[in-house]
């Protein structure tokens, strides 16, 4: 199997990884299925480096890899366990709805991706379309789940799509650049963990539908 | 000390400041006493040195640091300028409104550490926002910015706030991710345009090389960025989050996210808007500019008059406010972009009257609804002077000085043959007066509540107040030759991408002379 087929399949793994972060009951394991997906996305990077002689890309991979591998899921994982991860999530779509919504998003992607003209990403447009379409995806959690928990991991989701694309398309980057990315987004889970608990502890839900006292 | 080592240190002083002001819990009984002198050497350092920066512009050009990551032109300026002065201000007012909080209880040492540690950083990630010439370094600036100021939205720690703090972060992060992927297109396109990774990211190398970049990954980068930072600005339809995160905030927090933080996400947005325009020409990037700005003004327009609460109509207002520079913009050409940035200016000045004094409501009534608020003549007469002033100011009435950017970039729009869209804009401003006028008729006068004592809270909380109004009024009635030519230079480098442009601004407001007091 050629580096250029290995990545668009990992990135089809994306995919799958995506919905079963959306759609598993548990959102403590949507925590470690992100970290699974992250794990994926680590791959991409390392056969990246190798097929593309990027050295970066190893760095990259090995600071993806503490941070949205190890971190990111340890810290959703201890915060979920924590506050009893008893509530049950609820899906405001249907799982049917939302996969319809999923395959719409993948095709538009693609359309939009065929667009672009950069020599360094034709081999890789079907895995550039997979990135944009982790936009969609997160959107739809964000939209359609209503634990507090399930909203940060539909932030983490875009912002691996965000990733990938960088390492598609720029993966000459400093590695300064990347790690700036990665930081800022571990500091985004950080921040929405402990405004999360924040709430558990003085409201006592982890669901957004409780949170409806500001309107108009 | 040079240019260079102003720009360090405007970045530097606050972020150390703010890990001092963190760590000053522990200093026992002095806490109080401690964490003000540091919050007021932080902001004043802040304002001398971006006047020092802003003149150095005005005198002498742009400024590089950092290997070009950092980088102040005419454009920068302008918006490093409402930074550093509204900076000031309201971190001057945070004084007098945090001693009251400590007063009630509401705040202890810790809480006290915690607000002005997170303000300073909050500070600091402005700034840097403002002098950011590494795209990438934006996107972070900004995405810092969000996630600091997310604990002072929620630092009350009730229901309200708690819950707007959350909706904040969820739309604001979302919204950056938005941000993040139109900058690393642009990132993406740059790199395979030149080949050395670190110019890549550098905004001045990306504008110098705009002729060679493909069409079609600009196009959908900028729809990316003007959603992501569009979201940040709280322009419609992504401003959902704006009402609840400016009116459950500490009022100082509520005049930063509105009067700085909205303009430097618009900021970043021009800085992409010249990319984009020289790439595609100027028409794309109007008529997005033109249908957010009409939607936002529209809509804001639409949501104020069914207030019943002061802060969620500045709130509201705020938007409306944004939603014209963006309009300006749309309109195009040097007199457009010049009105624009001017009303930029203008309303961050403006908007940080209106929070503070709306604070001191806060202070005084307990409460923010139209039924409670009632004969601040009696109750608070100096705030309720300066409250009227503002009001005044932001409808657009003259002598203020949202009158000229309003009344300019109407003048402009009429120039530019968008009289229909001129009149839609004219009749919104009607509605917003409208509401303004039932507002403030409707809290200054009548009997105050009667558990409500007459008298101000503290000087601090009005000092702030009196400097913005004089700055208020004296934009209305005449606006710097310095001023014009930063301003100049700024639409200059908006319309050609020459980032070292600075110029007199006689020649553009020439043909309007005589309309200018």
């Amino acid at each position: 199997m050629s580096s250029v087929t290995l990545v668009n399949s990992l990135a089809g793994l994306l995919i799958v990884t995506s919905l079963l972060v959306i759609e598993v009951k548990q959102p403590r394991w949507s925590a470690i299925v992100y970290g699974l997906q992250s794990l994926i996305l680590v791959s991409i990077f390392v056969v990246l480096a190798y097929a593309m002689k990027a050295d970066e890309l190893y760095l990259w991979a090995a600071s993806a890899f503490v941070m949205k591998v190890v971190l990111v899921p340890w810290i959703l994982y201890t915060a979920l366990s924590r506050v009893g991860d008893t509530e049950k999530p609820r899906n405001a779509l249907g799982l049917t709805l939302s996969f319809v919504l999923a395959a719409v998003a993948i095709g538009i992607s693609f359309i939009v991706v065929n667009q672009i003209k950069l020599q360094a990403a034709e081999p890789f447009k079907p895995a550039l379309a997979v990135s944009m379409a982790h936009f969609f995806f997160g959107e739809l959690c964000i939209l359609t789940q209503r634990n507090l928990f399930k909203q940060v991991l539909g932030f983490c989701l875009m912002e691996n799509g965000s990733h990938l694309t960088l390492a598609l398309l720029a993966f000459h980057a400093p590695e300064l650049v990347e790690i700036g990315i990665a930081t800022d987004a571990l500091f985004g889970v950080i921040v929405m963990v402990v405004l999360g608990n924040q709430i558990y502890r003085n409201l006592h839900t982890l669901d957004t539908s409780d949170l409806r006292t500001l309107k108009g | 000390m040079t240019e260079t080592t102003y720009l360090l240190g405007l970045l530097l002083i606050p972020l150390i400041i703010s890990l001092v002001l963190f760590a000053s819990r522990w200093f026992g009984k002095a806490t109080r006493f401690v964490v003000a002198l540091l919050h007021l050497i932080s902001v004043t350092l802040v304002l001398v040195l971006s006047l020092l920066i802003v003149w150095y512009v005005l005198t002498a050009g742009q400024i590089f640091a950092l290997s070009n990551w950092l980088h102040v032109d005419a454009l920068g300026a302008v918006f490093l300028l409402i930074t550093g002065v509204v900076g000031f201000l309201v971190g001057l007012y945070s004084m007098g409104y945090t001693n009251n909080d400590l007063k009630t209880g509401v705040f202890d040492n810790r809480k006290l550490c915690n607000y002005y540690g997170l303000f300073s950083l909050f500070l600091f990630t402005l700034l840097l926002i403002v002098t950011a010439n590494n795209i990438i370094m934006m996107w972070v600036a900004v995405e810092a910015a969000t996630l600091g100021s997310a604990f002072l939205v929620g630092i009350y720690g009730d229901r309200a706030s708690l819950e707007a703090a959350w909706k904040y972060v969820v739309i604001c992060v979302v919204g950056e991710a938005f941000g993040l992927y139109g900058t690393v297109l642009v990132y993406s396109g740059a790199f395979n345009i030149m080949q050395i990774p670190g110019n890549a990211a550098l905004w001045t190398e990306i504008i110098k090389n705009a002729s060679a970049f493909d069409p079609a990954i600009i196009k959908m980068a900028f729809v990316f960025i003007l959603v992501g930072f569009g979201t940040k600005a709280g322009l419609f339809p992504m401003h959902a989050w704006v009402p609840d995160a400016y009116s459950e905030s500490p009022a100082p927090i509520s005049a930063m996210l509105s009067a700085v933080f909205g303009s430097c996400a618009l900021l970043v947005i021009f800085r992409f808007s010249i990319l984009t325009n020289l790439v595609l020409g100027s028409t794309f990037v109007q008529i997005l500019f033109l249908v957010f700005g009409t939607l936002s003004v529209a809509a804001a327009a639409f949501f104020m008059f069914m207030q019943r609460d002061i802060k969620r109509l500045l709130a509201y207002s705020s938007i409306e406010n944004l939603g014209f520079v963006l309009i300006a913009f749309g309109l195009g050409g040097p007199f457009g972009i010049f009105a624009g940035l001017l009303q930029a200016v203008n309303q961050g000045l403006v908007k940080a009257l209106l929070w503070c004094m709306s604070g001191n409501i806060l202070i005084k009534y307990r409460g923010r609804d139209l039924e409670r608020v009632k004969g601040m003549l009696q109750a608070i007469p100096a705030t309720g002077v300066l409250m009227i002033v503002g009001a005044l100011a932001i409808v657009g009435t003259p002598p203020f000085n949202i009158f000229i950017s309003k009344f300019l970039i109407v003048a402009a729009g009429l120039q530019a043959g968008y009289i229909w869209l001129m009149i839609v804009c004219l009749l919104l401003l009607m509605v917003v007066f409208a509401t303004f006028f039932r507002f403030i008729a409707s809290m200054l006068f009548g009997d105050k509540p009667t558990d409500v004592v007459k008298g101000e809270s503290n000087w601090l909380t009005l000092l702030p107040g009196f400097i913005l109004l004089l700055l208020i009024v004296g934009l209305g009635l005449f606006i710097p030759s310095q001023l014009s030519a930063l301003l100049k230079g700024a639409s200059d480098l908006l319309l050609s991408g020459n980032t070292s442009a600075i110029a007199s601004a006689k020649d553009i407001l020439l043909p309007l002379a005589h309309l200018l007091p």
